[in-house]
């Protein structure tokens, strides 16, 4: 017969809650899953096809797993949403912000990209703080955990990470666009670099940035997962 | 057949009036519902703990772990006090609903 046990740890290895409570859920659910085999195979089933048919009874054990989550997680004024989404996404924001301010009040000049030709004069087409940059890892980094902890989705979390740049993605997808359509004073040669050398600087270049922090917080929290269930056997 | 919508609506009320009768473990509870809705109400192991979880936050239900004759652990479910007063309105909404939709449907037909 097989190890239901194993089977449902497995596949609840994102279950972010209290070891102990964790062990009560997978053995819950694995008594749940043996009962239902034993009673196929009394019906006439091989072992093989009972175990097939049980194991059918969970599609989707990575929803499972968040709908355990949010049921278990006590219900009070905030909800998983917001802990999971909100609270997190909105801290990386203010963090990302308020460290943008402190480098541009206190810290060393910033690094202008300029275009190579008689337009570098008038037209700089991108401002990029480095330590600003650097300093981001470390916000994505907060960010995942605090949604991790809260038992956020893979979703949830990567959402959250990379908040911060969903500002200037506005920006320059949307209001500089505009702003090249409806203004003719401006050359759209300009704009353009503009809007791929900026896009590069305050979008691509930050969520990377954000992202290799929150995905070093995600290997070191399943790393560390992995090393509890190896100790717990 | 039953939809989903209204299975999710009458699948609390359908674990507390079955446990109003007496403490039983998942599979059991699972099992009799089935059993007494004729097939109608059909809960997999996916949508009844997420359920039970959610109840025993409320603290509607309470489970502790027991064990049988045959030596197997189970965590059986109670209906506790708070479980019990939830019951009652529960049902009283349920029963006007269906009152009300027996009535339309009839005049509907008339």
């Amino acid at each position: 017969m097989r190890n239901w046990e194993a089977v449902v740890e497995r596949h609840l290895n994102g279950l972010a809650l209290e070891p102990a409570e964790s062990a009560e859920v997978i053995a819950e659910l694995a008594a749940h899953l043996a009962e239902t085999c034993e009673v196929l195979c009394k019906q006439g089933m091989t072992e093989e096809e009972a175990e097939r048919r049980t194991i059918l009874q969970v599609e989707d054990w990575q929803k499972l797993c968040r709908l355990i989550q949010a049921a278990k997680t006590k219900e009070n004024n905030m909800t998983n949403r917001v802990k999971q989404f909100w609270l997190p996404s909105l801290l990386t924001l203010f963090l990302s912000m308020g460290l943008l301010m402190l480098v541009q009040l206190f810290g060393p000049n910033p690094w202008i990209i300029t275009r190579k030709s008689a337009w570098s004069l008038i037209a700089p087409v991108a401002v990029i703080y480095l330590p600003w940059l650097f300093s981001l890892p470390l916000v994505g980094a907060m960010g995942a955990y605090l949604s991790n902890r809260a038992g956020g989705s893979r979703r949830a979390m990567l959402s959250a990470i990379v908040f911060p740049v969903l500002p200037y993605s506005a920006f320059f997808l949307v209001a500089l666009p505009v702003t090249a359509i409806f203004n003719d004073r401006l050359g759209h040669s300009i704009m353009f670099l503009a809007l791929f050398v900026g896009l590069l600087a305050w979008v691509v270049a930050p969520a990377a940035a954000l992202l290799t922090g929150g995905a070093l917080v995600q290997l070191f929290l399943s790393r560390r997962l992995d090393a509890r269930r190896i100790v717990g056997g | 057949m039953i939809g989903p919508g209204i299975k999710r609506g009458t699948a609390e009320l359908a674990v507390l009036s079955v446990l109003e009768d007496g403490p039983l473990h998942g599979y059991e509870l699972a099992r009799r519902i089935e059993q007494q809705t004729k097939g109608a109400l059909r809960f997999t192991l996916a949508a009844l703990y997420p359920m039970l979880y959610r109840m025993e936050q409320r603290g509607w239900i309470r489970g502790s772990w027991e064990t049988s004759q045959q030596g197997r652990r189970r965590r059986c479910y109670r209906l506790t006090a708070a479980g019990k007063t939830k019951l009652s309105p529960l049902r009283k909404e349920w029963s006007e609903l269906f009152s009300a939709l027996r009535r339309l449907t009839k005049v509907s037909h008339a």
